[in-house]
């Protein structure tokens, strides 16, 4: 038996059913039906039909209901937009300060918990992409009581409406908390399809197959703290990488004593890697063997099997524009309430900005957490404090203090 | 509240809107039950185009290039019919297309009539959308020959067509990379063509929906819109989808309307319900202002738009099947009645819910919108 769909309207023509009402008894094959036969449901022809196979659906549970078991709910106390470390950490805070909250929680990825600060230094420690996961993003949902909402993406929000409008359906809220994070800035004359990018776990993941078939040539644009710590971990097994930055000396930014590096450059001395200063890429080609010439702004052409970016992170500002909240760089947020200009969206990690100042670090991450839980719970205000914390390199066995940041 | 402007959806009434509701009053809602059923109401359309409801959007001297002004006309509309306010919109895309038409015949001679509403058309789109979002395969397929195209296949339903009609549409060319597609204008009243009667559907049947059966149709140069098609398409895509939100926006009001007029009576046990009418009209007045934001720039071809504008349509389609859903709660038993408006309006939201972009559609496009792009 064999079934044929129309690819006009989805009819689908089975040879076992056939078609009485056409005139066609039940076991006609399709090769024997008239040419002039036209579709029962919308009138195009035999010539319009093709076998049928079903198509496959992506292998994921988009939605995880938690302990509160809400599926199809249409309000939540508390809605989450991120599962990164602010997301879950966000999620943990808010069950503690108020057990009965609703939450959901929507995230464009599968929701799965991982220590993103392991990316850096994973190749030269052994680890897979999988072996970072600690946590599903499913099993964390039921452990906390929340609704997760995976591979969904948030289109936009209402405030006037107190609704959230998702790829999965809108929901109205009670307090919105944006962790969606930030994302890699594609460098100057690059395209989003000719860098890999290791912001994310699945994006790492995706790099880390690229790379896996053996030893490489590799450009790394950007020589801040993850470009350096990128390029430390590749080389140590045995990847060729040129690390360029449109400053001298890599970490510029973060620091002024540069004998501090001393003992890193030393190590690399004996790694393959190539530093070139005071450069950006000013375009690119294909080449054979699937490898691309990189055109540097000095003139000099590199030539590469991948290319990845590590020039720093921009905050997606779509959310923000469409509740029309305050922006500087960032979300901006009042530095003791993580509140937005808008008064029940809250905003923490690295998409948010105090003063047009981004922090783009973990350690500020639970403790932004435990404040806006303490508002959402409509507990005592646990006011956020701006510390300074310290910035390390992880370069496995070079691990460096470089300076202090809030 | 938000900070926008409240006032910007009470702006003092513009003519064009008045001339609308004079047409719709006299003309069109003594016949919506008729054009439910399956009556064409070809004199009203072309009544509303004379007065230039189907052509506020497109530039002088056709139009006065004002997408906010013709969204609101389609409103006013489909308020009273949502099948007449359907084949509005078909009238304006096509009208669209005419207008960004690579043929100076196309653009000087028959959008001059077309603007006018001495000539109707409808857009036969719905497969290449689709095509274009990966959800479908083309339909048509075209053979360069000299001179122009041949073009066969079969589009399942097509509207705002009667025998001496025309529609824009697009083939897929044989033997060309995808990418390569050609839109032109398909003439009714051409050898090559034939249209067939669909089966019924469950509610606005007066719309001139039909299949088209093509083969070896003739394409001349001189019907040509646009060939690749896919530079239009981006630079369209927007206004294509945004001028939709005109047809949400009306059967919505009239979901209201019907609410409203049973209030005096039921609103005593009404007041249970969810969804109630301020409740509604707050949420379609912020709508509105929301699109007529959007229709302030409906070129702009960059994705952080487009995606602004599918987001707005895919909440036209819900709110409108929430509202028409209250309506008919609001109403009770006398909304049961097969004469009903809100039995009709529930079918028109139905209709908004599932037309392409459908909000299954929409959400699709705005996921794969949304995600960053990788290395493949």
């Amino acid at each position: 038996m064999s079934e044929y769909i129309c690819k006009a309207c989805g009819h689908i023509y089975n040879e076992d059913a056939g078609d009485p009402e056409s005139g066609l008894a039940p076991g006609t094959r399709f090769e024997d039906i008239p040419d002039d036969w036209m579709c029962p449901l919308c009138g195009v022809t035999k010539r319009d039909f093709i076998p049928f196979e079903p198509r496959a659906i992506e292998a994921f549970t988009p939605v995880t209901s938690g302990r509160k078991a809400l599926s199809g709910a249409s309000h939540y106390d508390l809605v989450i937009v991120g599962a990164g470390t602010a997301g879950w950490e966000m999620a943990e805070a808010a069950r503690e300060a108020w057990a009965e909250c609703s939450i959901a929680l929507i995230t464009g990825c599968s929701g799965d918990r991982y220590d993103k600060p392991l990316i850096s230094v994973a190749l030269a420690k052994g680890l897979t992409p999988e072996s970072m996961v600690k946590e599903s993003g499913s099993l964390a949902a039921q452990r906390l009581g929340v609704d997760l909402y995976a591979h969904t993406q948030v289109i936009s929000l209402s405030p006037s409406q107190s609704r959230i409008r998702t790829t999965r359906g809108s929901f109205s809220y009670g307090d919105v908390v944006l962790a969606h994070g930030a994302r890699a800035r594609i460098p100057e004359g690059l395209s989003p399809r000719e860098c890999w990018r290791v912001n994310h776990i699945d994006h790492y993941r995706a790099m880390r197959d690229e790379v896996a078939s053996g030893l490489k040539d590799i450009l790394i644009v950007g020589a801040g703290l993850i470009g350096v710590e990128m390029a430390n971990d590749l080389a140590l097994v045995g990847h060729r990488v040129v690390l360029i930055d449109a400053q001298h000396r890599p970490l510029a930014a973060l620091v002024r004593d540069h004998s501090t590096l001393e003992p890193l450059m030393q190590a690399w001395a004996s790694l393959p890697i190539r530093f070139i200063g005071g450069v950006e890429v000013s375009g690119s080609q294909s080449g054979v063997d699937q490898r691309k010439s990189i055109l540097l702004s000095s003139g000099e052409i590199v030539e590469v099997d991948l290319i990845l970016a590590a020039a720093g992170l921009l905050t997606p500002d779509r959310l923000a524009e469409s509740a029309a909240l305050e922006w500087d760089n960032g979300i901006c947020v009042n530095p003791q309430t993580l509140q937005t200009s808008s008064k029940h969206i809250y905003a923490l990690g690295d998409c948010v900005s105090v003063n047009g100042r981004v922090s783009r670090f973990i350690e500020p991450i639970r403790r932004q957490a435990r404040t806006i839980a303490s508002q959402v719970a409509g507990n005592t205000l646990v006011p956020y404090e701006v510390r300074e914390v310290p910035i390390r390199l992880k370069a496995t066995s070079h691990p460096i203090t470089l300076s202090t940041s809030g | 509240m938000n900070a926008r402007d409240p006032m910007a959806v009470a702006t003092p009434t513009h003519a064009l809107l008045q001339s609308t509701r004079d047409i719709v009053r006299a003309q069109l809602s003594p016949r919506v039950s008729e054009i439910d059923a399956g009556h064409y109401p070809v004199e009203i359309l072309k009544a509303l185009a004379s007065a230039g409801a189907m052509s506020a959007h497109l530039k002088a001297p056709h139009g006065l290039g004002d997408f906010g002004l013709a969204i609101q006309a389609m409103a006013e509309v489909s308020r009273a019919c949502g099948a007449t306010g359907f084949m509005v919109w078909c009238q304006a895309v096509c009208g669209l297309y005419l207008q960004e038409a690579q043929s100076v015949q196309l653009r000087e001679v028959d959008l001059p009539r077309h603007a006018s509403g001495m000539r109707v058309g409808g857009t036969a789109l719905s497969n290449p959308m689709k095509s274009y979002a990966q959800i479908e395969q083309f339909l048509l397929s075209a053979d360069p020959v000299p001179g122009g195209y041949r073009v066969s296949g079969t589009l399942p339903w097509v509207s705002n067509l009667a025998t001496d009609h025309y529609c824009g549409a697009i083939a897929a060319l044989n033997g060309m990379e995808s990418g390569q597609e050609l839109m032109f204008l398909l003439r009714c009243d051409n050898p090559g063509i034939e249209l067939k009667a669909c089966p019924s559907f469950s509610g606005m049947e007066g719309t001139g929906t039909y299949a088209l059966h093509l083969k070896d149709y003739w394409v001349p140069e001189s019907d040509v819109i646009a060939s690749p098609s896919r530079p239009l398409i981006k630079r369209i895509r927007s206004a294509f989808v945004m001028l939709q939100c005109g047809i949400a926006a009306g059967i919505i009001q009239g979901a209201i309307d019907s609410m409203w007029e049973v209030e005096p009576q039921l609103g005593h046990v009404n007041q249970y319900l969810d969804d109630r009418p301020d409740a509604l009209q707050a949420e379609l007045d912020s709508l509105l202002e929301r699109v007529l934001a959007l229709a302030q720039t409906p070129y702009d071809d960059r994705d952080e738009f487009f995606v602004r504008v599918l987001d707005a349509r895919a909440h036209g389609g819900e709110l409108a099947l929430r509202a028409a859903q209250s309506a008919l709660l609001h109403q009770g038993a006398r909304g049961y009645l097969m004469s009903s408006a809100v039995q009709r309006r529930v079918r028109e939201s139905h209709f908004v819910a599932i037309v392409t972009p459908a909000i299954k559609h929409l959400r699709k496009e705005m996921d794969r919108l949304t995600r960053e792009e990788l290395p493949a």
